[in-house]
């Protein structure tokens, strides 16, 4: 269990590190990517603390994992979808405006068009 | 129908508005589409507060409105709890969408997209407002968030886009910390529910309260930076003052203070969580003083408004900080949540307008430089207004944010100053107040006669004017002016709302009393000192340094991650 969560830390901190100092946009979407992949496998883990078998109640199926966990992350997963469709729809954008996808590259181009 | 189903009419009104705008816009012809936009939006927006204030008699009988959706067992399944709160949400909502739609009809944004995403907007907003599920005031926050970046986005300009962008970065990030909090509580009480995770919570050992309390900041951070309180507040600028004027009005009048008015519920959950009183409260006074100096700085008219929502949302969250950290159910803790409330309340009225009515003028002018901007109303006529609505609203909505009576700024930052007395939060709060006067006074500078013969801007062909875009500010205006009029009211109807079971009975003896009155002309003395410091030469090399200072991608995470620390460390040493 502890290996696991080193490895959901280093994840999540790969996320966030890649949105922080990555200048290049689509990699910074990459990175929210990572960190809501890293929350969710938290949530699963979680929810397998108490067994081991898929929650579809049938004959013979005993020791099923935490259902509710699984649930919420169904839903998180599809808004992390939405959210990432949209930035790279504006990544689209922007480098259509300013042919970049540097964020620095990127606001100086803007600034200068002022 | 049952009352608990018509409770919910405000969040699925809206999404039936929506989806009929949208199926008719893709399937039908254009007329059958422009019927389709507004029986959505006589349905989605104009409906719920009907609905809401029928509901309020019931409230007033039982208190709240509780429900799970789909009648499953409450552990189970999503709760959600209408009271005096839901309505007050639905209501700001309403009363600044409304007029926003009616002015963006013919100047745009008018697109059917945009009636449906402002539709998809209340519904979000409703739906927070009432929700009492950890996991589904994230679901709705997030609905909230992406509506917001592509409203933000829908002017096309790359300048627009980039500020959609860093918006949605910033805050999308920040959810997935949220999240991490809600995994926090789940994993120790093991529910999500408001009333589940309260008595779980209450059973906890040592070590535990402390896993209990990161979790609590983990939520807390990110719903603090949806509201704007310095640190966090960098990303506001960019995304309020590039957006279109209408959806700048939505953002600032609406957006901001949602998400601060949902916490009240997560943070009245535990005990442990009234030590974050203070420190937000503290966060809020400095956010309110340091954003109107910031403002006083500005040359771009719209930047500076977005500055002074900042420092105006400074002064709801420190209100509202020291009222959980008085407890709600005291008497000062009332009367500080009700006047942080009524301000909100009057603020998302009064910058609603100013948005409204400085983009126009800015607009016609093809000018928003308050330095070089002269002669704006000359120019407006040139425009073709007749009348000078656009002037008397931006004139309206200026006394209002300067607090002048009878506006109704001037009751709602009254009642809040008066709540705060004897704190420090007074002081400082003053002086901003005198910093909000100076620099409105900068900016109205714009209306002063021009000695330069105007050139004459290549007309467009469509109307400038149209019936609409001074329908809509008039009623702004007019609310602007009734709220401030019925202002004693409208505070007592505010703390029946809340359950207080003390009556909010300010009058206009208290208002109108001399040591107020007194203090508003000193507050406007003040101001006109500033402004006289500002414009004389040390004072403008001060503020020209103030506004050269320039913020990167990375400082919104360095204020997040300091955000985060702060709180901690206060709280972990109590």
């Amino acid at each position: 269990m502890i290996i696991e969560r080193i490895l959901i830390f280093l994840l999540f901190i790969i996320g966030f590190a890649a949105i922080v100092a990555m200048p290049n946009i689509i990699k910074k979407i990459f990175g929210l990517n990572l960190m809501n992949a890293a929350v969710v496998l938290l949530f699963i883990l979680e929810g397998s603390r108490i067994g081991d078998q898929a929650p579809i109640l049938g004959d013979g199926v005993k020791h099923i994992v935490d259902p509710i966990p699984q649930a919420l992350m169904l839903t998180a997963i599809v808004i992390g979808v939405c959210v990432s469709a949209l930035a790279l729809a504006l990544a689209v954008r922007l480098y259509k405006a300013t042919g970049s996808l540097d964020i620095n590259v990127i606001t100086k181009r803007l600034e200068s068009e002022h | 129908m049952s009352i608990e189903t018509l409770s919910l009419a405000p969040i699925y009104l809206p999404l039936l508005g929506a989806a009929l705008i949208l199926v008719c816009k893709s399937f039908f012809p254009t007329k059958i589409r422009r019927l389709a936009e507004y029986m959505g939006t006589i349905l989605g927006l104009g409906l719920p507060p009907v609905i809401v204030l029928f509901l309020y008699p019931t409230l007033q009988q039982q208190g709240s409105i509780d429900l799970v959706i789909g009648s499953y067992a409450p552990s189970i399944g999503i709760n959600f709890s209408f009271d005096g709160l839901s309505i007050l949400m639905i209501l700001l909502a309403a009363c600044v969408t409304i007029p926003t739609w009616i002015y963006s009809r013919k100047v745009g944004p008018a697109h059917s997209n945009f009636t449906a995403l402002v539709l998809i907007q209340n519904a979000a907003i409703s739906a927070i407002s009432m929700t009492s599920d950890l996991f589904n005031l994230f679901v709705c926050l997030e609905v909230m968030g992406v509506v917001a970046y592509v409203l933000i986005a829908s002017s096309q300009k790359g300048n627009a886009v980039h500020a959609s962008f860093s918006y949605l970065m910033f805050s999308s990030s920040a959810m997935v910390f949220f999240l991490l909090g809600v995994f926090g509580l789940y994993r120790l009480t093991g529910s999500l529910s408001y009333d589940g995770i309260t008595q779980g919570l209450a059973g906890l050992g040592p070590s535990e309260q402390k896993t209990a309390l990161f979790s609590l900041v983990l939520l807390v951070v990110p719903i603090l930076l949806r509201v704007a309180v310095m640190p966090l507040s960098l990303w506001l600028i960019d995304a309020h003052s590039k957006a279109p004027h209408a959806v700048s009005a939505l953002l600032s009048g609406v957006l901001l203070k949602i998400p601060l008015f949902a916490l009240i519920r997560v943070l009245h959950l535990t005990p442990l969580a009234s030590g974050m009183g203070l420190p937000i409260s503290w966060a809020g006074t400095i956010t309110a003083l340091v954003a109107v100096l910031s403002a006083l700085a500005q040359s771009d008219a719209k930047k500076l408004l977005a500055y002074h929502s900042i420092s105006q949302i400074g002064y709801v969250v420190s209100a509202w900080g020291l009222a959980l950290h008085t407890g709600l159910e005291t008497q000062a803790g009332a009367l500080l949540l009700a006047a942080s409330l009524f301000h909100a309340f009057s603020h998302a009225l009064f910058k609603a307008l100013l948005f409204l009515s400085i983009g126009t003028t800015t607009d016609c002018s093809g000018n928003r430089d308050v330095y070089t901007l002269r002669g704006a109303n000359h120019r407006l006529r040139q425009e073709g207004e007749v009348l000078p609505l656009t002037m008397l609203c931006y004139f309206i909505a200026a006394l209002s944010i300067t607090a002048l009576p009878p506006f109704n700024g001037f009751f709602s930052k009254t009642l809040l100053t008066y709540s705060l007395k004897g704190g420090w939060q007074y002081a400082i709060l003053s002086v901003a107040g005198a910093g909000t006067v100076a620099s409105f006074m900068k900016l109205s500078r714009i209306f002063l006669p021009s000695k330069q013969p105007f050139e004459p801007i290549v007309k467009e062909s469509l109307p400038r004017f149209p019936f609409t875009l001074h329908l809509g500010l008039s009623i702004l205006a007019a609310l602007c002016v009734l709220t401030g009029i019925f202002a004693p009211n409208l505070i007592f109807f505010i703390g029946t709302l809340l359950g207080g079971a003390y009556a909010l009975d300010y009058g206009n003896q208290f208002f109108f009393s001399a040591s107020n009155l007194l203090k508003t002309l000193y507050t406007l003395f003040g101001g006109i000192a500033l402004f006289a410091l500002a414009v004389s030469k040390p004072g403008s090399k001060v503020l020209y340094r103030l506004k050269a200072m320039k913020s990167s991608f990375s400082d919104l995470f360095l204020g997040f991650a300091a955000a985060i620390a702060a709180l901690l460390l206060m709280l972990l040493q109590h």
